[in-house]
């Protein structure tokens, strides 16, 4: 079998049969836990052909291994299928035990021990598949139970536990448990679908998070941008005033004219210089827009519904039944809302972490429970919902509800909170400190390694965190507790390379460091790949350390430079989600962002330009930094009049100015053109033939695209009547023929 | 004798402050201090406050322009929201809440009638937001 492909097409193979097994195990585990009680005959019917079908399949890719234990899984559900041995929860557990075991078999089937798992998962089988009166204690008391309870009070499901599998099999008094409901036909087929590699979707999901780092940067130098432009235009201002001040008689008039241009030049400037910061920001906007609808759009990719969740919820409170013994039932509801993978897996920890503390804390003894009027078992709820742009998952018991008043005391008690903080806390606040203190509410006496004296709870929120969302916590005493988790609908996880400085940890985009090295004490350049590089010390940057040692080294490359920035260690690249520093950091821009750590602790993140510039401190660091001609583009503008040597003339100081220019000889082929493009400037004549200058502005001016335009006019013929008329059409300025470049600029930053 | 102020007393050093209470959005206990090289003295750190990076200041340092003692995990502090910024003022203890009034001579004193000094956090904020904004300015290629 395995003789008939290539190694590289049998390695495809098997890995795609391993995607496939993984659904037909999931979809076994899915039908087991669905059930009540003993799954109906379609149910074993379906399972069956499914791990028939895997069986096939294994063959032939040539797993051997594989395919003995898919046959075993389908006579061992064959066997129960004909209730030998009748159904009980202990094999239900015992199922889906072995189909877990087979998934992670599968996964480390290359690994050594991969033999042992299978030798056990094997025994096991068969341990599932027949009836046995074994000699070992557990069972004995099971029967001995079984024997002793009157019939009445044993609950029709439960059967005495015959196979033995290992589990303590004292008989639990639990009311029949309602399993896992799932809202909707576990059978229902996937809807069309495509199979893409995971590994691929990564590849693009780090290409949109490198994104944002570029994103970050580039709002930064506009943000400069707009305050250069502002500051330029109090510049101008200030020329102009003094300018205003000196008496032409003293100056001479010839000097003054001089200044004088000049200074209406610079106002030209200036305005244009505003114009097009705003028309960046403009892209800016639009441009963080499509990274954000990209970055939705591949996770969208990603995301699974919260089934899968509620499944391992299931099955973790399922472990917790039968460790403590427990009245738990568990409720969920929003199967269907979805998540992103990413975020799913790690919300596993903090979801088994919130059960068991529910178990341990939330969770009354029955009687207490009767006593308050509430039903002997205890009901833990999983809601999964869309809340505009977060995922709420609320957790949520009906226990006893976290005595408030107690975890006050406790907090100062344990020296966290001062009385003052104490009587100036609200509830709230007092439970947003209960998660992340440590303190267990139990009382330290009591607080077990189940609940991990609190100190799981503060894992969640920081867990929560990491994903740029939040916990909070509910409470009413007697009625119960929930836990609310509140995450950004999609994470944006963006690539960096993690290193330390100075006892603290810093990051760069990954994107930027090509590689590490070694560098020698006190060396200021280093030869990278045949080029001597220098080298920028970050010890001494961002700490007090001196060079006196070899110390690791990060090859960064940005914007064609390169350069080495040693450091103390190298971290590792990790994935992160980027903070913005906020407005009051802003202005550092050794730092473009920040992020924060699986522990809590902020990490910032440096930036490449700024280390660039450091390492050369002569050279620009990039083409657009130097001061040049305006290559920018301002816009799209149509000049209009009949005379080809002023159409000519416009386009050449238009275009000088950046704009694209599009010409019409009359106003009847301009109005034609306007309903083809939307203009950002009209330069217009006003004795033309077919259309007046005036009847072109009007008509555009009743065309909501062009209702505020800025319209100039230039005309031969500057009457009063002409000014009053184009001020009521809100032309921006009548300028008088003939046309110099000065007066161009003037009209355009006239207001 | 001017209006009730409710504030909050606070100690800092050798001295005793008051900031009212309707700038103050929390009372925290600093975890981690994420230092920030090459950021003024004003500036002692960001902490990661409820999932956003939040600075931490040196009030002396905002207003005197040398920085006092470096803030550590489990200082106290004053968080502070004025104009859409958020900072965390770090404190050495928080007194109590107080209605208080400024004396004849125009001090505001405490309940044992000591002269405190009253805060202005948006200025402060303000201030501290210059001394950062002028740091920057003297780093290379800044504009």
């Amino acid at each position: 079998m395995s003789d008939d492909f290539a190694p590289e097409e049998l390695a495809m193979l098997r890995q795609l049969f391993c995607t496939e097994a993984q659904d037909a195990l999931e979809q076994v585990t899915t039908r087991v836990l669905a059930a009540t009680g003993k799954p109906p005959a379609e149910s074993f019917t379906e399972m069956m052909r499914v791990t028939h079908t895997l069986k096939g399949a294994a063959g032939t890719v040539g797993l051997d291994a594989m395919v003995d234990l898919s046959h075993r899984l389908e006579s061992a559900l064959a066997s129960l299928a004909r209730d030998q041995p009748p159904w009980t929860p202990a094999i239900a557990d015992a199922l889906v035990e072995i189909t877990d075991g087979l998934r992670t078999f599968l996964e480390r089937l290359a690994e050594p021990g991969s033999e042992a798992a299978a030798s056990a998962l094997r025994d096991r089988l068969d341990q599932l598949g027949t009836p046995r009166v074994e000699r070992r204690t557990g069972s004995f008391r099971a029967e001995a139970a079984a024997a002793a309870a009157p019939h009445g009070d044993a609950p029709p499901t439960e059967a005495p536990q015959t196979g033995d599998l290992g589990i303590p099999t004292e008989v639990v008094a639990d009311a029949p448990s309602e399993g896992l409901r799932l809202d909707g036909d576990p059978a229902t087929p996937p809807l069309a679908s495509l199979r893409v590699e995971p590994a691929r979707i990564d590849d693009l999901m780090s290409s949109a998070g490198e994104l944002l780092f570029d994103r970050t940067r580039i709002e930064r130098r506009v943000q400069l941008l707009r305050t250069m432009s502002r500051d330029l235009a109090r510049t101008r201002q200030t020329l102009h005033d003094a300018l205003a001040r000196v008496d032409p008689a003293i100056a001479g008039r010839g000097v003054v004219a001089e200044f004088t241009n000049a200074e209406r030049e610079l106002a030209g400037q200036a305005a244009l210089l505003s114009q097009t910061t705003a028309a960046l920001l403009d892209e800016i906007e639009a441009l963080r827009r499509t990274i954000g609808e990209l970055q939705r759009g591949l996770t969208r990719i990603r995301m699974e519904s919260a089934r899968k969740l509620f499944l391992h919820a299931a099955r973790t409170l399922r472990a917790l039944r039968r460790a403590t013994g427990v009245h738990v039932e568990l409720r969920t509801l929003g199967e269907e809302t979805e998540f992103d993978k990413a975020v799913a897996e790690q919300l596993i920890d903090p979801i088994t972490q919130l059960l068991r503390n529910a178990v341990a804390h939330a969770v009354e003894p029955p009687d207490e429970r009767i006593a308050a009027g509430k039903p002997a078992s205890a009901t833990i709820t999983i809601r999964a919902r869309q809340e505009n742009n977060l995922l709420v998952l609320e957790i949520s018991d009906d226990g006893r509800g976290i005595d408030i008043a107690r975890v006050r005391t406790r907090l100062v008690a344990s020296g966290l909170w001062s009385a003052t903080r104490a009587q100036l806390a609200n509830d709230s606040e007092v439970l947003d400190a209960l998660l992340g203190s440590g303190i267990s509410v139990r009382g330290d006496a009591d607080a077990d390694e189940l609940a991990g004296r609190g100190i799981g709870v503060g894992l969640v929120r920081q867990t929560v965190a990491k994903l740029g969302g939040e916990v909070k916590i509910a409470s009413v005493p007697l009625r119960g507790t929930t836990f609310s988790l509140r995450l950004p609908l999609s994470t944006a996880l963006a690539h960096a390379m993690l290193f330390k400085v100075g006892g603290q940890v810093y990051a760069l985009p990954n994107v930027h460091v090509v590689d590490t090295t070694q560098v020698e004490p006190a060396a200021t350049t280093i030869a990278v790949r045949h080029e001597t590089v220098p080298v920028l010390r970050l010890e001494q940057l961002l700490g007090n350390g001196s060079a006196t040692e070899r110390r690791p080294g990060l090859i960064v490359s940005f914007a064609g430079k390169t350069l080495v920035c040693t450091v103390d260690k190298v971290v590792g690249p990790r994935e992160i989600i980027i903070k913005p520093l906020g407005s009051l950091l802003a202005p550092l821009m050794l730092y473009a962002g920040a992020t924060i750590s699986g522990s809590g602790k902020v990490q910032l993140i440096l930036d490449p330009a700024q280390l660039v510039r450091r390492a050369y401190p002569d050279a620009p660091v990039a083409a657009a930094d130097a001061v040049s001609t305006p290559t920018v583009l301002a816009g799209r503008a149509l000049v209009v009049d009949d005379s080809r040597a002023i159409r000519e003339a416009m386009t050449s100081m238009l275009g000088s100015e950046g704009w694209i220019v599009d010409v019409a000889e009359d106003g009847a082929r301009a109005l034609q053109m306007t309903r083809q493009l939307r203009y950002d400037l009209v330069v217009t004549d006003l004795e033309m033939p077919e259309l007046s200058g005036f009847e072109l502005i009007t008509r555009l001016r009743h065309d909501e695209r062009f209702h505020t335009t800025p319209i100039v006019i230039i005309t031969s013929r500057a009457h009063p009547e002409h000014r009053r008329r184009a001020r009521e059409l809100g032309v921006r300025a009548l300028v008088a023929k003939p046309i110099t470049r000065r007066k161009l600029l003037e009209a355009l930053a006239a207001k | 004798m001017g209006e009730l102020r409710n504030v909050i007393v606070f100690a800092l050093g050798s001295g005793r402050y008051a900031i009212e209470l309707r700038w103050i959005r929390e009372i925290v206990t600093l975890g981690f201090v994420t230092t920030v090289p090459t950021a003024p003295d004003a500036l002692a750190g960001v902490i990661n406050l409820h999932g956003a990076i939040v600075p931490v200041l040196d009030i002396i340092g905002v207003l005197d322009g040398v920085g006092g003692p470096p803030a550590r995990q489990g200082d106290g502090a004053l968080v502070v929201e004025s104009d859409g910024v958020a900072c965390a003022l770090r404190v050495d203890q928080v007194d109590h809440v107080a209605s208080l009034r400024f004396s004849d001579r125009g001090e505001l004193l405490d309940a044992m009638h000591k002269p405190l000094v009253l805060l202005d956090a948006p200025a402060l904020v303000r201030r501290a937001l210059e001394q950062v904004a002028g740091a920057s300015e003297r780093e290379p290629g800044a504009r």
